[in-house]
């Protein structure tokens, strides 16, 4: 997995690429949590990602929870269509 | 799916538990997958359910044992029209009636990976390991 964050004034855009599994969870985690922490409204983009599992599910509620703690702003603005797929099951669940 | 699925066809491939294992895990399913000739949309669920499978045996069976040397195998067959894919492992003994779904409305995402197994295969049977194994899971899917 890699990642781009563009910075428009406190907006942080991220961009992951790739897969999102057990393995590279941390690396997403780290990468997106730390900018909500800081207060920052975060964009989450995934058009890119092309396979996310249950771990990857797990770092974007993560993501939301501490949003709502922060009282920033977390949002999905793209996904591709593998995401979506296991986003709606993840629906069923959440 | 094509009716080339309908052809019986056997393979299996060992796999280190680590978690930089389950990519080689879902190129394994992919590549087995498309031999069978199931269908994209198909084709992702089930890897989807097979990593998810194999990433509780990393996180779950050997959770105390990260680097442990041990391998877990992952064998795919499909006979009659029906998947069946079993894993194998020489973790700590699974329960299989702690193996479930959180609440519903206890919203945390733990669970989430044997809820979407649940949802995408037909059956989920633990069986007993036979030596060397510990265990030893079946899922299956009718075609």
């Amino acid at each position: 997995m890699t990642y781009k964050i563009e910075e428009i004034d406190t907006k942080r855009i991220v961009h992951l690429n790739g897969e999102i599994d057990m393995d590279v969870a941390d690396k997403a985690r780290q990468t997106i949590l730390p900018l909500i922490e800081a207060g920052h409204e975060v964009h989450l983009n995934l058009s890119k990602v092309e396979y996310m599992d249950s771990s990857g599910i797990s770092v974007l509620i993560e993501s939301k929870k501490l949003s709502e703690q922060k009282n920033t702003k977390f949002e999905l603005v793209e996904v591709s269509k593998p995401v979506e797929k296991v986003l709606a099951m993840a629906r069923k669940f959440l | 799916m094509s009716e080339l699925a309908h052809t019986n066809h056997t393979e299996k491939k060992d796999f280190l538990v680590r978690s930089s294992s389950l990519k080689d895990v879902r190129s394994f399913c992919r590549e087995v997958f498309e031999k069978l000739h199931i269908d994209q949309s198909l084709k992702d669920e089930l890897v989807l359910a097979i990593a998810e499978a194999a990433q509780n045996i990393v996180k779950h069976a050997y959770k105390d044992s990260p680097d442990t040397e041990d391998k877990m195998v992952v064998q795919i067959s499909c006979k009659e029209n029906k998947l069946q894919i079993g894993f194998y492992d020489m973790g700590t003994p699974v329960d299989p009636g702690k193996v479930k779904h959180r609440e519903i409305d206890n919203v945390k995402p733990g669970g989430l990976g044997t809820f979407f197994i649940q949802q995408i295969m037909d059956a989920v049977e633990f069986k007993d390991g036979k030596k060397p194994w510990i265990n030893h899971l079946v899922l299956t899917k009718q075609l």
